[in-house]
């Protein structure tokens, strides 16, 4: 990662009114298990925080550092890595080699000086609608609590939404 | 579920009922009676609107009455058809739900309906039910609220269950602090039941493990059993990886009451420690009942209507449980899974699949080869013109979300032609809407905000495809499932979130490439490596469905370890061996497949639907096959310097032993003298931690079998043992059998083996018995040492190098998934049978081999072999040969080839590739694009997801 994106980091100024503020997270999510778990939250309309976007890929094996990186970079508050159980992968290796991914992912994101609960593994199964809205509010909430994320002020007004 | 739900030529019928059944195999006529739904299930959209309105509010069945449900109702979230339906006992018509209803599914005037069809084939897999634990008064369920059911508990743990994960006491909703499982309820002896229900034993470990991982606050768990029986592919180590975690303490002994604990809820256990010997008093917050198979009901009657005979339980019988799981009383009629008997999910899967692949015999001119018609396609290039359909979903989506803002924003994101809305976008008149919308507006791609793609994208893409419209220039945006529905309470953020994933959508859109599915040849034959039982059966069921079957064997005869001389007759019906093996040899012969004795396979190259196999032998032919059926079988384990075995010569192998059964069985002699006492030591080969862990499955009934004939012509035998496992079909039945004839049965710890005595000949063999606590000399005329099963050597090594398929940790083959697909391996078009997957007995064999000709099958049907064009591609020019993609490839899609003297490249064989991506994003140099999910659109959504300027 570039001088200019340290030089970003530098420019942050922590926001004053923590109390409005809502966190912009992005959840990689694998088509078999941990997006479909989040479908069967929906299935059985379990609330949970709205501020996370999914990105849909077929396995959690296809979600290399440059994704998560980009998603930060663009001034993403909080990254979620989700996959299937072990054992549960419907390529059977995938999510093995997911978490090798996520552990050379943690080591740049930590470089770069971000904080340690910004990124998240979790695995989610299908059947585990409860689990997912569990995971997002839980993940939200801490992500709340470590505040906007180092490239935030990258990020165009705070999302609101106007095209 | 889904997928059968959707197959083109599986109808499914729920609420229905066989009434009669007349005619012959290949021709019945079933007379069907479907009981009214008053739901239409092609109109229902499963939206909810009508359990909004239902005022009726009753306890779910599913979750046994601890979570309450409406009057009209979906039996579980994922249950198949995705149609509501009405509760005719609790309903009291006030036709509210009729009055949400959107679509107009609701219909009072549904009535009875009998239907009659005619079929080639019945299947019979009607499962079972649970014991009814009421039965048993002494552990008090029913009587005492916190003792509960296995299948209460499985609910309790299910995240999305009664309590949604939490183990908690039903009389106060606290979490147990102790929790104790009684095995065996309803089975073994118990309730009248001799057999075992096979399934329980891992369920309790399993449970035990899952409560540890999420209930910190649970302290203590014990389970009651009788005999650990893990006798499933890797259910040994599954059970030791319990005992080292201590999730469990395990106590063999069954209670003989349970009562409350005067003045609270907890409860208190009286039993036995049969290994200890002493009496305990066991105190428990939660007793959680392991509750047996019981037949289901109604399935006498179902039995009767069909003309199949059931047994003195009720299953329903099998025609020869020693050699077919499948197979009923009557011919054209198959049973599978628990309907026959418990059994374990592994083995459901492969007798349904078995099922499946006999019945095929019975319908033959009836298969049909699905062909798509040649449309025109259209042209789709040119800079991106987008098209954005939001759905309504009646008030589902438009009851949360604002949808007539979010089609003029969507109208407002640069390279959209045309935004609008529609009520309900997969009914006929809204996907008639998409294909104007595309011809109106020249579009070259559509988002549709809607539902999950993971049900609707096929439908959508359906629609595209009809019209020549790309189907992967399509995009589906999740609003509902994961919008709507979960963000009511907070409209505006979900109307926020609405915004972006359509953003995101059209992003994605955008960067879409036109995907052509592609075709390969296939190559409509069968290679059978090996002529087992298994390779005996695989051949016969793919040969007679009309493949050209090619059956090698390297040895002079057919047959494996069933023919003579290693066999003589066969459990729990005593059947001989020599009968059955004429008449599996009778089918092959009829069937049509090509054996080849005394020939071995030299290489196999190529893959899926044209494989290249070398023959050598006394055939040296090129066969080209579509599919390769794996049934080489396995070694028996020989214990050289165990037990004496080798140096004395009256220890000898339950094989042996098998061997001197042949001659009349009262002229039997040891050195030259007839044995008084014969003495059986299991497990030899088998549960070692220092060799194979696992169970050999078979040595416990064999034993058994042969006992019961030495001891039915006078001769004392003794069976050491480490927990009798006695699981498949009328097994247990045979160790009672066995006990009554005198049989002694002598349990031991699995670390304090027996020894055996005697300088040049076996005089006795010392054991220290578990339930005596004193060891034990028992003289002996014989020893027989039943011995477990072992990879085949050099053969699975060699058919390893040449598949590319993967081994398990113990050395067999290994399935691709132990319960979903038991006979597929990772290399598509490569099937294992029999006990090359691991030890089993014939029967269980037999049902694995008649589903790995299934699924060989399933694929031969076809002319050609579809490639998925959303698969892992290599750009040659980036990459650079490290080979890093072919390393982690479980399926063997990538290989590097050598393009020039030294310089290597990678390829992807698309018909290998199953498209998840990995490779991609493992690639150092960015050369393997992951086809539908590429680096490209992935970014586009990300930027979309995360604007840094206030433009788009």
């Amino acid at each position: 990662m570039t001088s200019e994106q340290v030089k970003t980091k530098d420019a942050v100024t922590p926001r004053k009114s923590k109390r409005r503020w809502t966190p912009n997270i992005i959840v990689f999510a694998c088509n078999w298990c941990s997006y479909a778990g989040a479908d069967t939250a929906g299935v059985t309309r379990i609330e949970h925080q709205p501020h996370f976007r999914i990105i849909r890929v077929m396995c959690s094996g296809r979600i290399q550092p440059a994704f998560v990186l980009k998603a930060f970079e663009r001034g993403a508050d909080g990254v979620l890595v989700s996959g299937c159980h072990f054992g549960d992968c419907h390529y059977i290796f995938g999510n093995e080699r997911a978490v090798e991914q996520f552990e050379r992912t943690q080591r740049m994101v930590k470089l770069l000086g971000i904080e340690d609960g910004r990124l998240r593994l979790e695995w989610i199964s299908a059947a585990e609608g409860a689990r997912f809205a569990e995971v997002i509010n839980e993940f939200t909430d801490q992500i709340r609590d470590l505040g906007p994320g180092p490239f935030s002020s990258r990020r165009a007004g705070s999302n609101n939404g106007k095209p | 579920m889904m997928d059968v739900g959707r197959h083109p030529q599986v109808e499914v019928m729920t609420m229905t009922e066989v009434i009669s059944c007349e005619g012959e195999p290949g021709n019945y006529k079933v007379q069907l009676r479907k009981k009214p739904r008053y739901v239409h299930e092609d109109i229902c959209v499963a939206c909810g609107l009508c359990v909004d309105a239902c005022p009726e509010v009753i306890g779910n069945r599913f979750d046994l009455g601890l979570k309450a449900r409406k009057a009209i109702y979906r039996p579980f979230p994922q249950s198949v058809p995705a149609a509501y339906v009405i509760d005719d006992e609790y309903c009291r018509q006030c036709w509210r739900c009729v009055k949400a209803c959107d679509v107009d599914a609701i219909d009072f005037d549904m009535k009875e309906e009998e239907i009659e069809i005619d079929v080639g084939a019945i299947i019979v897999a009607i499962g079972f039910d649970e014991f009814d634990a009421g039965k048993l008064g002494n552990y008090g369920f029913g009587r005492f609220q916190n003792v509960i059911t296995s299948l209460e508990l499985e609910r309790m743990l299910n995240a999305s269950g009664s309590t949604n994960g939490h183990v908690v006491r039903p009389s106060d909703h606290k979490t147990p602090k102790n929790i104790t499982f009684v095995q065996c309820v309803g089975a073994r002896g118990e309730g009248g039941r001799h057999y075992c229900s096979r399934f329980c034993c891992m369920n309790a470990v399993k449970d035990s493990m899952l409560i540890r991982q999420h209930d910190p606050q649970v302290e203590e768990i014990t389970i009651l059993y009788s005999d650990l029986r893990a006798f499933g592919k890797g259910f040994d180590d599954f059970v030791e990886r319990s005992k080292s975690e201590n999730s469990a303490t395990y106590l063999r002994g069954r209670p003989a009451k349970i009562d409350l604990v005067p003045g609270t809820d907890s409860l208190e256990l009286f039993v036995e420690n049969t290994t200890s010997r002493e009496q305990l008093r066991l105190k428990a917050d939660l007793v959680v009942l392991s509750l047996a198979a019981a037949p289901r009901k109604g399935a006498v009657e179902l039995a009767e209507i069909l003309g199949i005979d059931t047994d003195t339980y009720g299953f329903i019988s099998r025609k020869d449980p020693a050699v077919s799981a499948v197979e009923t009383s009557r011919e054209g009629v198959f049973v599978c899974g628990s309907a026959s008997g418990p059994e374990v999910i592994p083995d459901c899967v492969a007798q349904a699949s078995a099922a499946a692949s006999r019945s095929q015999l019975f319908l033959n001119e009836h298969r049909i080869d699905v062909k798509k018609a040649d449309i025109e396609q259209l042209d789709l290039s040119g800079p991106p013109r987008i098209g954005v359909v939001v759905c309504h979903c009646g008030i589902n989506i438009a009851g949360v979300l604002d949808v007539d803002e979010l089609v003029e924003y969507s109208s407002e994101i640069p390279d959209v032609v045309i935004a609008t809305g529609h009520q309900f976008t997969c009914s006929g008149t809204g996907q008639d809407a998409i294909v104007e919308l595309i011809k109106e507006h020249n579009l070259n791609r559509i988002v549709v905000a809607a539902c999950t793609p993971r049900t609707h994208e096929p439908v959508f893409r359906d629609t595209c495809s009809q019209i020549g419209f790309n189907p992967y220039m399509f995009e589906m945006v999740n609003i509902r499932d994961q919008c709507s529905w979960v963000h009511s309470k907070s409209r505006k953020d979900a109307q926020v979130k609405a915004r972006d994933l359509i953003r995101m959508g059209v992003a994605r859109a955008r960067n879409l490439n036109p995907l052509y599915e592609g075709e390969a040849p296939m190559q409509r034959a069968a290679l059978v490596i090996g002529g087992g039982i298994a390779g005996i059966e695989s051949a016969t069921d793919l040969a007679a469905q009309g493949f050209e079957v090619t059956l090698v064997e390297k040895e002079a005869r057919l047959g494996g370890r069933l023919d003579i001389p290693f066999l003589k007759c066969m459990y729990p019906n005593m059947r001989p061996a020599s009968e059955v093996m004429d008449e599996k040899l009778d089918r092959l012969k009829n069937s049509g497949a090509r054996v080849l004795l005394e020939t071995d396979v030299d290489g196999i190259s190529g893959y899926v639907g044209n494989f290249e196999a070398k023959l050598s032998g006394k055939s040296n032919d090129v066969l080209h096959i579509g599919a390769i059926i794996l049934a080489i079988g396995a070694d028996l384990y020989v214990p050289v310097g165990e037990y004496g075995y080798g140096k004395l010569d009256n220890v000898i192998t339950s094989e042996q032993f098998e061997n001197l059964l042949m001659m009349d069985i009262s002229d039997l002699q040891v050195d030259g003298k007839r044995p008084i006492n014969v003495t059986f030591i299991q497990c030899v080969g088998s549960r070692d931690p220092n060799g194979f862990t696992g169970c050999s499955r078979y040595c416990c009934p064999t034993a058994i079998k042969q006992a019961i004939q030495l001891a039915e012509i006078g001769i004392n035998v003794t069976i050491l043992h480490r927990g009798i496992r006695t699981v498949s079909a009328g097994a247990e039945e045979m160790y009672r059998k066995a006990r009554g004839l005198g049989v002694l049965f002598i349990r031991h710890s699995e670390t304090d083996t027996p020894s055996v005595i005697g300088d040049e000949k076996a005089t006795a063999v010392r054991c220290k018995d578990d339930l005596l606590g004193k060891t034990l000399e028992i003289p002996t005329d014989l020893v027989v040492l039943s011995v477990g099963m072992r990879p085949r050597q050099p053969e699975t090594h060699k058919f390893h190098d040449m598949l590319k398929t993967s081994l398990g940790l113990d050395g067999f083959f290994l399935e691709l998934h132990p319960e979903l697909a038991p006979v597929e391996t990772a290399v598509e078009g490569v099937f294992i049978a029999g006990t090359v997957q691991g030890p089993k007995d014939i029967v269980d064999s037999v049902a694995q081999a008649s589903a790995a000709a299934a699924k060989a099958a399933t694929l031969l049907a076809h002319d050609n072999v579809r490639l998925d064009p959303a698969v892992s591609v290599v750009d040659e020019e980036k990459c650079r040969g490290c080979g890093k993609c072919a390393e982690i490839c479980l399926f063997k899609a990538p290989s590097l080839h050598e393009v020039s003297p030294g310089v290597f490249t990678a390829r992807i064989n698309a018909s290998m590739c199953k498209g998840c991506g990995t490779c991609a994003s493992w690639c150092p140099s960015g050369a393997i694009s992951a086809m539908h999910f590429t680096d490209a659109q992935i970014n586009a959504m990300i930027d979309a997801a995360l604007p840094v300027e206030a433009k788009l």
